[in-house]
């Protein structure tokens, strides 16, 4: 057996020892992912999915595309002299020390904060995922997008590492084709060395009957700093763990999410940020919207180590339910061991406010378009720190889309 | 074009308006001047649509409708302004966006063309000369941030582009230093035509040095006590709201 296949062979067997989490543990009390354990295996076969015009029309981005969690190269556009390489590939090819490399990708930390059973399945299935790999100093002068098509189980895994004072901005964006029942199956690790910079957005549009998973950890190093996008607008269930671990002095993280949900979807978002270093900055913006009897959960853990001092930490999550039936579970927790902190947070649960709605409709707008408009205002504020305008409006539309009167809205607003 | 008959009004049970009476028409400027609690706040909210009153008994017929039976936003498309006592901030929505629902849907109502947009955003920097607002207000979320000040000129700002017939300015003079008060009665005045009635809500005679009013209603226990010309707030100043009551 190779290092790789040894790796990932360990990854099963730890997979097999933890099972999927149930509604028993802490972490994952109300998401139930007992009914996701028959659509966990993988099926990355290319359906010959008709992918033109598919995703984010107009972005002007490098693309990497994959269908069932395979790497499509002939749908790709991939910039020269940057290492963004396809881990199926890497895996087939590598010998002797490139093989231990790469099987440290396929390592799962089970001292990791929120770790669970589906990411060490990840690690032992995933089918494909990408290697990026940018030198230090390097500047990647168009996003990369990548595209993630499906309507069959898919596991994918990514690593972006990101050198010194490099920049770059990374787009995943999840959506589905045909409506089958499937579950993706999806892990990105980031590494940003001294100085870097990673805007990095998860879009999940996927169809109605799919499932998605997905776990985000993130390592920084000194005076770095990652901005992430987190966007639920599609699945009937899907859950994400965010795990950021400020590690070097200085670093920064600046974490939004967005869900805007209806029917009976359910979309579950934890994160844990890990001030471990002086001097780093957090913040955090989770808001939801919640229509129908969907059920939305913020679990938002910021833990102060020892030594972290000069920290500056700040969490707000506000939500919106526009249904009596519509349900949100908000946990915002901080855990401080040192002194000399700054560290705030919150979450609100409401309505929308009452003399807002008057104030709209005394200048002449509906009841209905004001109610709209607030609620469009609301969720928009989490996308303002979102650089890409391109993916904003993108973003934008498609959560008009899944408002009750959204096309109402756009005409409103002529954007 | 405002007839406001015998109208009582109550706020969680308590009666506020005990059959006022009120004649307003095209091109007259009127200021209701009161103690506190005398109900100045209520009659213009109940005149712009606000929930959470009770209309007891009476009527208000605006230009020949029956206004108590419109809501807010039809309202506004007939022509009803009310410049807010406390502008209400709105992150998010663009002052400019909505002056532009505003405006389209009230057009939409009236059967006319949406602006076009460079037309619109043209008329909007003009208009905010007049009230001398930085260009920089109209790209921000409405009243977001705005000192007490820049939001009463953001009020004045609206109701020059939203153009109303009828407009009720609730103590637009409160929180404002001379110098602002001096800009918005500045820009109210220029915006008094024969074709608009303006109703200025106001506890003090300050706010008229400015704005000449052409009759003065004194408001005080839910009723209009006594009505005169500009020189009536001067009396109020010298004599105090106990001296109307004594001499109705």
């Amino acid at each position: 057996m190779s290092v790789i296949e040894q790796t990932r062979q360990d990854a099963l067997n730890l997979f097999e020892k933890l099972g999927l989490p149930t509604l028993r543990d802490e972490d994952w009390k109300y998401t139930d992912a007992s009914r996701l354990k028959d659509l966990l295996q993988p099926t990355p076969i290319d359906e010959n999915i008709h992918i033109k015009d598919m995703g984010i029309n107009g972005l002007d981005a490098y693309r990497m595309v994959f269908i069932n969690g395979m790497f499509a190269e002939a749908e790709s556009d991939l910039p020269e002299g940057v290492s963004i390489l396809s881990l199926a590939e890497l895996e087939k090819n590598s010998v002797g020390e490139d093989a231990k490399g790469i099987a440290k990708l396929f390592t799962v930390d089970t001292q990791a904060p929120l770790m669970n059973g589906f990411n060490a399945y990840n690690a032992a299935k995933a089918s494909d995922g990408s290697v990026i790999i940018l030198a230090d100093n390097a500047i990647l002068t168009k996003p990369l997008y990548i595209l993630h098509i499906s309507n069959q189980s898919n596991v994918v895994r990514h690593s972006f590492m990101i050198g010194q004072h490099a920049q770059a901005e990374i787009i995943e964006h999840f959506i589905s084709a045909g409506d089958n029942k499937a579950l993706s199956n999806s892990c990105s690790f980031v590494a940003l060395k001294a100085e870097a910079h990673l805007e990095h957005s998860r879009i999940q549009q996927e169809g109605d009957k799919q499932s998605h998973v997905a776990r985000v950890q993130v390592k920084q190093c000194k005076g770095s700093s990652y901005t992430f996008h987190g966007v639920e607008l599609g699945a009937a269930l899907s859950r994400t763990d965010l795990v950021v671990n400020l590690h070097g002095e200085g670093a920064s993280c600046d974490l939004n999410g967005l869900f805007v949900l209806g029917g009976r979807q359910h979309a579950d978002h934890h994160t844990r940020i890990d001030h471990k270093a002086p001097h780093c900055t957090s913040r955090e913006l989770y808001r939801t919207v919640l229509d129908g009897r969907s059920h939305g959960v913020f679990n938002g853990k910021v833990m102060v180590h020892e030594g972290a001092v000069k920290t500056d930490s700040n969490m707000s999550n506000g939500n919106i339910l526009l249904s009596k039936h519509a349900e949100i579970d908000t946990k915002p927790e901080l855990e401080i061991y040192n002194d000399d902190v700054k560290c705030a947070h919150g979450a609100t649960i409401g309505q929308l406010d009452d003399k807002q709605l008057f104030y709209l409709r005394s200048r002449g707008i509906s009841a209905e378009a004001a109610q709209e408009l607030l609620t469009f205002a609301f969720a928009d504020e989490v996308l303002v720190a979102m650089s890409n305008q391109t993916v904003r409006s993108y973003v934008e539309k498609a959560a008009f889309a899944k408002l009750p009167h959204g096309d109402n809205l756009e005409e409103m607003l002529g954007s | 074009m405002l007839e406001v008959k015998d109208l009582h009004v109550s706020v969680d049970g308590k009666k506020i308006l005990k059959g006022l009476n009120l004649t307003i028409n095209a091109g007259e400027v009127h200021a209701i001047m009161g103690p506190n609690g005398a109900g100045k706040s209520t009659l213009s909210n109940v005149i712009a649509g606000r929930d959470g009153y009770e209309i007891t008994s009476g009527s208000i017929t605006y230009k020949n409708d029956d206004l108590l039976e419109m809501s807010p936003e039809e309202r506004a498309w007939a022509g009803v302004f009310l410049a807010f006592q406390y502008p209400v901030e709105i992150p998010g929505v663009n002052n400019t966006y909505l002056l532009k629902a505003g405006v389209n849907a009230k057009r939409k109502h009236q059967g006319l063309e949406e602006l076009d947009a460079f037309d619109f955003m043209q008329t909007v920097k003009e208009k905010a000369k007049l009230v001398e607002l930085d260009p920089s207000f109209l790209s921000r979320s409405v009243n977001e941030g705005f000192s007490g000040g820049e939001k009463k000129r953001n009020e004045i700002f609206q109701m020059a582009v939203l153009e109303p017939s009828l407009a009720l300015l609730d103590e637009t003079d409160s929180g404002l230093d001379i110098d602002a008060l001096r800009i918005v009665a500045g820009g109210v005045n220029k915006l008094r035509s024969p074709d608009r009635a303006m109703v200025m809500i106001t506890h003090y005679q300050r706010l008229l040095d400015y704005i000449e009013p052409d009759f003065v209603h004194v408001l005080a226990d839910g009723m209009i006590q006594k009505t005169g010309d500009k020189s009536l707030a001067l009396e109020l100043e010298e004599h105090g709201y106990d001296w109307v009551k004594e001499n109705k």
